[in-house]
């Protein structure tokens, strides 16, 4: 066994310390990950993005041939966590761009496909920025569900249907849809196809959906006669949830380092703020920090045995399920520490985290209030736990 | 990064597999619960054969030069049989004489233990029933022969079996209380000793020994004088992670067996496993146990590789603890009520919680220890 990164990765870690120091505002933190939100933050992710593309850094994990560096999944794990852990916004091209548009469209895309998305992805520019749109009312957890349809008409498809909870939609340029272009199908899993279509079309309507703490992060999508070209279809038609199941296999990988990296912050913040209080005399608060370190550390190893069974091509089955249901648990309980040690300032609303009554920057607050939104996207911990019931311990279906 | 065992450590894992399906059945298991001595002869025998006494004893001394984290493939192993012969107490009394004995302790006592002829005990914890220095209130007096000890120690471990007691004493108690702390080679032969068996739940063989006057030469002090807080500081860690090794072995038994009833049982004609509060429960027995696997060797290999590792001790102590104890109650309850009954194997994990949690350092000991560390962290942002 060998627990330590090696010299590239070190290297790397280094480079991107660097590049925070001198990108980022001096009074940046964790916090401001929320970069869709407003349209102040979302400008400055863009130049972040720019930035990052220029280093090489945006599409690392891609192969060089479509612009990226051809990256370890070690490197790819320290870009990651080190993203997260400084705050580097711009890191994924809106929802999905960099972590599955991409490597999807290199599995199955046309190279008309690849030519035209990979190189606008790789940019970092606004046009390269991208939304996921799979949920809709009626298909959650249950994603199979859907009822969002393209019929073929020529060369083109025309779509109809609605999609929610769609993240980023509002700044997207481009859609990743999940439709069913067949209904007279035996399995609901069956008929189901990939679309990328232009968020400018005609017929696309977004319209925002605010969250209990006034974000707006996610949003619903009317698509209403869109007409798009056959060209646009992703792979093969009806072949839809096989190449989803790719796909979300490679969005739950790409998480994780992200995931820990957030994490580590906001106790480094916590740890630094109970110093600053003297609050480090409670013995109450001592033992929730190290609580707090130690799940925290665990996920961190956790995450590391995903990617190092990746990394030996043994294809992860249900450990990124593991990982997102622990990360889930980790973060929850991290704001609940977080808040109790803040006590009343953790009140405050972190939209507003100029407020000279906002501590740290409103990071614990924006952790407590977006949590939730975490566990539930990408799969609810209880799908996660099906996942990890039926192929971790070889259990019978439980639904 | 690589989390890959050497072909050794397969080995070994593969070979204590089989040495504990051959040798360490659990009827043998349930018959030692009610031995006086808690020991086989040729259960020992074989594992000196085996080189496992002297795993990590140079081969100058009769031992197979092995290295500390194969320790932790062979303790997994042992929790996972409910091992319990006095292996962990020698283990934990030969590191530090191989870290602090002097040559003449080393040729003493190395090739007696790598050939299986000493048992060893570690004769630290008191009635005061912590692993704090304070705690430590038996006195070693120094007369012109050596030392007189007096006190009692209080949960040692395989005190009944031992051949020699590596005890802890106070030689000095002015100053703060890891200091005039001396650590003592004592043959359990000595006039004064008294070994009483204690009655624990987990049958594990812990015992009340007390000390009346017991005369030790000054050739068998370990280290220095006043200084053995340090070699303790030494035990504690690495017998801790030793002790997460054993404890996530006896929680991947519990999974094991938790879920594979949870496969054959059937009620509402279908099998348990199949409703997500059973199979919800097992998937969490599942990312805890994992999670306790990898930080578990993350911390000794970072003993192995000499680099700092006190924190990760401490965090993988408190989670093998939560785990442990953990696992087991959900483990018993998910089999109903035969959960409850001693025939079930899982009893025998069970009533281990309290022996293994309060071993090497409880949560709170430990957290407090992570908390110190904590406090010492500059953060990354601050730098």
């Amino acid at each position: 066994m060998d627990f330590k990164f090696g010299e590239k990765e070190e290297q790397l870690r280094k480079e991107i310390r660097e590049f925070a120091k001198e990108e980022l505002p001096p009074d940046w933190s964790a916090a401001m990950l929320e970069e869709e939100n407003s349209d102040e933050d979302w400008e400055f992710a863009m130049t972040m993005s720019r930035k990052l593309a220029k280093k090489g850094w945006l599409t690392m994990s891609w192969p060089v041939e479509y612009g990226g560096k051809g990256a370890s999944l070690w490197e790819q794990f320290v870009y990651s966590e080190e993203a997260a852990y400084w705050g580097i916004p711009g890191v994924t091209m809106g929802v999905g761009g960099v972590d599955w548009v991409g490597p999807s469209l290199m599995m199955f895309g046309s190279e008309e496909l690849k030519k035209k998305y990979l190189p606008l992805i790789a940019s970092g520019e606004p046009d390269g920025v991208w939304c996921t749109a799979y949920s809709e009312p009626n298909a959650g957890s249950d994603f199979a569900n859907i009822r969002t349809r393209a019929v073929r008409e020529g060369d083109e498809y025309i779509i109809n249907g609605q999609k929610i909870w769609t993240s980023a939609a509002h700044r997207a340029r481009w859609c990743w849809l999940a439709v069913r272009t067949d209904f007279n199908v035996s399995k609901k899993h069956q008929g189901i196809s990939v679309i990328i279509v232009d968020m400018k079309s005609k017929g696309v309507t977004v319209r925002p959906l605010i969250n209990y703490a006034g974000y707006h992060l996610f949003n619903e999508v009317f698509f209403d006669d869109v007409r798009v070209s056959v060209t646009n279809l992703v792979g093969k038609e009806n072949n839809g949830w096989y190449q989803l199941m790719h796909s979300l296999g490679f969005e739950r990988g790409s998480v994780a380092g992200r995931f820990y990296g957030y994490n580590r912050r906001i106790l480094e913040e916590l740890i630094q703020y109970t110093k600053e209080k003297h609050l480090f005399r409670q013995k109450e608060i001592r033992h929730k920090l190290a609580d707090m370190a130690i799940m925290i550390e665990t996920q961190r190893i956790l995450a590391c045995e995903t990617i190092w069974k990746m990394s030996k091509e043994i294809n992860p089955v249900y450990e990124p399920s593991r990982d997102k249901v622990f990360h889930d648990q980790t973060a929850e309980r991290l704001a609940i520490i977080g808040t109790e040690i803040l006590g009343m300032y953790s009140q405050m609303d972190p939209l507003q985290r100029k407020s000279k009554w906002t501590k740290l920057k409103g990071c614990v607050e924006a952790l407590y209030w977006l949590s939730p939104g975490v566990a539930i996207a990408a799969g609810t911990d209880e799908v996660e736990m099906n996942i990890i019931g039926q192929f971790g311990l070889n259990l019978p279906k439980s639904y | 990064m690589d989390l890959d065992f050497t072909e050794t450590q397969d080995i070994l894992k593969k070979t204590a597999r089989e040495f504990m399906a051959r040798y360490y059945p659990k009827s043998l298991v349930r018959e030692l619960k009610k031995d006086r001595t808690g020991f086989r002869d040729e259960i020992w025998k074989e594992m000196a054969n085996l080189g496992w006494l002297g795993w990590i004893i140079p081969e100058g001394y009769g031992g197979v030069g092995g290295d500390f984290m194969d320790l932790i493939v062979l303790f997994e192993e042992m929790g996972r049989a409910c091992f319990i012969l006095p292996f962990f107490s020698t283990v934990m009394c030969t590191l530090p004489i191989l870290s602090a004995g002097t040559e003449e302790q080393k040729k003493e006592f190395l090739p007696r233990i790598a050939q299986g002829e000493m048992v060893l005990s570690l004769a630290l914890t008191e009635p005061s029933a912590t692993y704090e220095p304070w705690g430590i209130t038996t006195k070693a007096l120094a007369d012109k022969d050596g030392y007189v000890i007096d006190g009692t120690k209080l949960f040692i471990h395989d005190a009944q079996v031992a051949h020699c007691f590596l005890c802890a004493t106070r030689t000095e108690t002015e100053g703060p209380p890891e200091d005039g702390i001396t650590l003592f080679l004592v043959d359990a032969k000595s006039p004064g000793i008294g070994i009483e068996v204690i009655p624990t739940v987990a049958h594990d063989r812990q015992c009340e020994v007390r000390f009346d006057r017991v005369r030790v030469p000054r050739s068998n002090v370990l280290g220095e004088v006043n200084k053995g807080w340090d070699i303790v500081e030494f035990i504690l860690q690495r017998g801790a992670v030793l002790k997460c090794a054993e404890m996530l072995g006896g929680t991947e038994a519990v999974l094991e067996m938790t879920n594979n009833y949870a496969k054959e049982r059937v009620q509402f004609d279908k099998p348990i496993g199949s409703f997500q509060a059973i199979q919800h429960k097992l998937a969490q027995m599942l990312i805890e146990v994992e999670g306790l696997r990898y930080l578990t060797y993350e911390a000794a290999w970072h003993i192995s590789a000499g680099m700092p590792s006190k924190l990760l001790i401490s965090m993988a102590k408190t989670k093998a603890n939560e785990v442990y104890q953990r696992v087991c109650l959900d483990g018993v309850k998910i089999h109903g009520a035969v959960g409850f009954t001693e025939e079930l194997d899982l009893s025998l994990y069970f009533i281990r919680t309290k022996s293994s949690e309060f071993a090497l350092g409880d949560g709170g000991f430990h957290r407090e220890r992570i908390a110190c560390e904590l406090e010492q962290l500059q953060p990354l942002f601050m730098r």
